[in-house]
């Protein structure tokens, strides 16, 4: 490991160190006026646009009830339905790869490229392939992996990463972009008009899609049924890289098959109504086969990547195993009110916000993300808003209750344990004691009324916003008896 | 069998035993939206329309006439089209140049890209409550004409208008006979990836007129 540590990752482990600086990364992105109004102005307009989506209250909630009905029963018959996948996929003609983890999927999409001579990549937008640090494993091989969704676009221009999982470059604002294209576009001249930015972005990548050797996609749904590859887009790019480049590969987590056809259509309906407040998406793209005889366009080869980076660990636990019913929307991030103040980038993770906060512990383990299940105030709007009806407060509370688990108890999640304080956990054991055997705490109280003279002034960190509150002068109880006492003298 | 996917299945098998998806209660079915073939159709049309697609709506002998009045307003004198597509628009052959598709896409991507302001498909059928064109391309139709040219016409037919996505399925029985490449399309290419403010022609056509045929 010795040898690593002065190399960058070029995998998904990269986010374990960012993720372990989420506290400065939260007092660096809070005192930042222009990145908290860019992010404030971004959810209101997507709440506001998933509010007018949903006009029945009683047609949403059934539409929900039924989505999350349909993910249990698919990560119920998982093995199954990946296998169903894979050889239906096989049958059309799409050739299927496994990945354990980050680095194993980013070998094989490298390996895949390389067998084609290929040197010039274009990207749809795939969140998992985020997770891998896919662009810097192909780079360090020598190969462009360019993105082309316009806000990824935008984020790979600026080198850095997606802030929201929908919108990935929500942080910055039209100037902003109009300064990165100015300083990278050659050419190009200096506007802040959203049409013209667009335009130059396309004139830019469409010579890009005509050119490239493969393009790269995520998926949205993978249909056991019929072995078919679903993805939902406004822009366009996703068709282009599936359809103009001889190779297609598909990268997605394993938490993405659905059993049916007929799963697709309220899934689908519901994925772009909570995410953009869309009926649905300018383009519902349904990739079967590679190019068939005859056919004069599409990709010759289709490949699809299915990774597992931890998701097996959620799976493994009833309760966390609600984790991988998510469909990616991003209504719990656009809903949170610490998402909207620290912004996408400060959780260090590759998916922010609630959802982030439960998921990033099965992908990088516990210790390193340890933060994330604190930042949270429990208000309850991410779950109440979740398509799926993930509990995401409960599995937040889940996650910190193991997070401060003993040792040696059966490992759960990767990590467990690392919140743990020897202080910390000896004042609970000596608390839940004192309220256990009522002579202890009688005497306990007694004293502590008593000694209230002796509370410190501070107390860490807990007073350095708060004021340490003082036992009563006298226990309730003895107020009571003292009560008791008055009345029966009267 | 290679390692990662014993590894992950054997993980995965080893979580669930005995559970199955029996015990999960019914899944509720979501009433559909009743409207008439009368009321499909205007709906097909305002949502389009407020997509910022063009419909025109027209009689099947003036497609021919339609789509010369609308390349000629947007100064456009050359059209693509899948072969099935020749001998319907023939009388329009003196004013605007058809070509053909390519005999395949490879060592034509440059002239694709970069010299076809428009092309013409047809579609398989339509959906009312999305407001949804759906294309089925096959070898007469290449699925890059409706994605590359910066215009795409596409005729609808108006009898071929379904109530909505899942009944289409159910009914024209997908999950036995789904193409290479299905397409639900619902308007011009967009984004509002920058600070929100919706530009179309992203990526695909920046343009999208409907011809639905009564």
């Amino acid at each position: 490991m010795n040898t690593r540590a002065n190399t960058i990752a070029t995998d998904g482990s990269k986010y374990e160190a960012s993720a372990r600086q989420f506290r400065g990364n939260v007092a660096r992105d809070l005192a930042n006026p222009q990145l908290r109004e860019n992010f404030r102005g971004a959810m209101d307009y997507l709440t506001d646009k998933r509010r007018q989506a949903f006009p029945s209250e009683d047609e949403l909630e059934t539409l929900r009830r039924k989505c999350q009905l349909i993910k249990q029963r698919c990560l119920l018959k998982l093995p199954e339905l990946l296998e169903q996948l894979e050889s239906k996929l096989e049958q059309n003609g799409i050739q299927v790869h496994w990945a354990e983890t980050t680095a194993e999927a980013n070998t094989i999409i490298a390996e895949l490229i390389q067998r084609k001579n290929g040197t010039k990549v274009v990207k749809g937008k795939s969140m998992v392939s985020e997770e891998t640090a896919l662009n810097d494993h192909l780079q360090a091989q020598g190969i462009e992996c360019l993105e082309t969704d316009m806000g990824e676009y935008i984020v790979q221009m600026a080198g850095e990463h997606p802030s929201h999982i929908i919108m990935p470059a929500i942080h910055q604002n039209k100037s902003q972009v109009a300064d990165l294209f100015a300083h990278n576009i050659p050419g190009f001249d200096y506007t802040t008009d959203v049409d013209t930015l667009i335009r130059t972005g396309r004139q830019a990548l469409r010579d890009k899609f005509c050119h490239a050797d493969v393009g790269v996609t995520g998926v949205n749904f993978a249909v056991a049924e019929t072995g078919t590859l679903c993805l939902v887009e406004n822009e366009g790019n996703g068709r282009m890289v599936s359809t103009v480049p001889e190779m297609h590969i598909a990268i997605t987590g394993i938490e993405k098959v659905v059993e049916l056809l007929d799963d697709v259509p309220p899934l689908l309906s519901l994925l772009t109504r909570s995410a953009t407040g869309q009926i649905i998406s300018t383009y519902f793209n349904m990739i079967t086969h590679p190019r068939r005889e005859g056919e004069k366009d599409g990709p010759k080869e289709v490949h699809l990547v299915l990774l597992d980076n931890g998701r097996s660990q959620a799976f493994a636990d009833e309760e966390l195993r609600q984790t991988l019913q998510c469909i990616r929307c991003g209504a719990c991030m656009n809903h949170c009110p610490v998402y909207t103040r620290i912004g996408g980038h400060a959780y260090g993770t590759v998916y922010p916000g609630p959802i982030g906060k439960i998921v990033s512990p099965h992908m990088l383990g516990l210790e390193a993300t340890k933060d994330l299940p604190t930042a949270s105030s429990l208000c309850g709007a991410c779950g109440e808003v979740c398509p799926v009806k993930i509990p995401i407060p409960k599995i937040l509370l889940r996650l910190r209750k193991e997070s401060v688990k003993a040792k040696g108890e059966p490992l759960v999640v990767k990590g467990q344990g690392c919140n743990r304080k020897p202080l910390e956990a000896g004042i609970w054991k000596l608390w839940s004691r004192l309220n256990t055997s009522p002579v202890i705490y009688a005497i306990a109280m007694w004293l502590a009324s008593r000694g209230r003279w002796l509370t410190p002034a501070k107390a860490g960190a807990w007073t350095r916003v708060r004021t340490l509150p003082k036992p009563a002068r006298r226990p309730l109880r003895e107020l009571v008896k003292q009560r008791e006492q008055r009345r029966e003298g009267q | 069998m290679n390692s990662a996917k014993a590894n992950i299945l054997a993980k995965l098998k080893m979580q669930l035993p005995a559970a199955t998806d029996a015990a999960l209660p019914a899944e509720p079915a979501a009433a559909p939206e009743v409207r008439s073939p009368a009321q499909n159709v205007e709906q097909f049309v305002r949502l389009l329309t407020d997509n910022h697609a063009e419909v025109m709506r027209i009689k099947r002998a003036e497609i021919a006439a339609s789509v010369k009045t609308l390349l000629q307003q947007r100064d456009i004198n050359q059209l693509m089209c899948g072969s099935g597509w020749v001998d319907a628009l023939q009388e329009i052959e003196g004013e605007i140049s058809l070509n053909t598709f390519y005999p395949s896409i490879d060592g034509n991507k440059d002239t694709l890209f970069n010299s076809v302001p428009a092309a013409i498909t047809g579609s398989r059928c339509a959906i009312a409550a999305t407001g949804s064109i759906v294309l089925w391309p096959d070898a007469s139709e290449p699925r890059s004409l409706s994605l590359v040219p910066p215009l795409h016409i596409v005729v609808v037919e108006q009898s071929a208008i379904y109530n909505d996505f899942g009944e289409l399925i159910r009914k024209q029985r997908w999950s036995e006979q789904l193409p290479t490449n299905a397409v639900l399309i619902s308007g011009p290419s967009k984004t509002a990836d920058i600070q929100q403010t919706l530009a179309y022609g992203a990526h695909g056509p920046r343009e999208l007129v409907v011809l639905l045929v009564e």
